[in-house]
């Protein structure tokens, strides 16, 4: 058995797909005044949960960036409402920070087991 | 994805509000001036934003092979600063020094309440980038937890 399991790598996945949602999120509120701008996401726990489903190991998922056709266009073709974005970055960042609590604890777990002292 | 991308992308986002204000100010302080620059009077000018990075290769060959996915996002930039053609209104003042032989006087075409509009959704839009980029702060912080 390996040093990190199964649910370490998933955390480290998730962590890694909040930092990119972060920064479409921040680009959606950039250009909440560019004319044609169609906002953009990144889904990254659907991608996890289907790698998970599969099976497949986490560490090597890469997410990507999607653009959201599906949100509702002003007259200019901008779809970005800057109060939506505000509350998915509140949101995204929250669970950045408690994914972030979950893999320190489980680092200190491991590291009390070491007799590293934590 | 480099770490520090979010802010970039958020102060980006905030120099291109700020001078979207920059030149709302300059609409309203105008509003009143028969001579701009060129001895006419003066005409309303506007931002135009564009979306950084997206006129790169990468970008363009990703649209025509359909893929949904899209090069990393890169921030807002500014196209250009263009004038309003647009005729501005005629006020009858014979005593100006503008007057025609009518008496008329070309105003420019500044609107003072849709400039005051322009203006609150510029400094909303700001705020909200200003927002963005203490949660990417707070979110870096939290992560060198993991070190401690």
């Amino acid at each position: 058995m390996s040093l990190f399991d199964n649910t370490e790598f998933t955390l480290s996945a998730a962590i890694r797909g909040a930092g990119l949602r972060q920064t479409a999120l921040s680009n959606n509120i950039a250009n909440a005044n560019t004319p044609g701008y169609q906002r953009q996401d990144v889904d990254f726990e659907s991608a996890l949960q289907s790698a998970m489903a599969d099976g497949q190991n986490p560490d090597s998922l890469q997410f990507s960036v999607q653009t959201d056709a599906s949100a509702p266009m002003q007259p200019d073709g901008n779809s970005v409402d800057v109060d939506t974005e505000s509350a998915k970055l509140a949101e995204n960042g929250l669970d950045y920070e408690s994914l972030i609590t979950v893999a320190k604890a489980r680092l200190d777990i491991l590291q009390s087991a070491m007799g590293g002292g934590a | 994805m480099g770490i520090f991308d979010s802010l970039d992308i958020s102060a980006s986002g905030l120099s291109a509000e700020r001078l979207r204000m920059d030149v709302t100010s300059e609409n309203l302080a105008n509003a009143q001036t028969t001579r701009g620059a060129n001895g006419r009077p003066y005409q309303r000018k506007e931002v135009v934003l564009q979306q950084a990075g997206g006129g790169s290769f990468g970008a363009a060959l990703a649209g025509v092979m359909g893929s949904t996915s899209q090069t990393a996002p890169g921030g807002v930039e500014v196209a250009g600063i263009v004038q309003d053609a647009t005729q501005g209104q005629l006020v009858y003042d014979p005593g100006h020094p503008d007057a025609n032989a009518q008496g008329y006087v070309r105003m420019p075409n500044v609107e003072p309440v849709e400039e005051m509009t322009d203006l609150i959704t510029e400094s909303r839009t700001y705020e909200a980038n200003v927002t963005a980029m203490s949660t990417a702060k707070s979110m870096y912080t939290k992560s060198l937890d993991i070190l401690r």
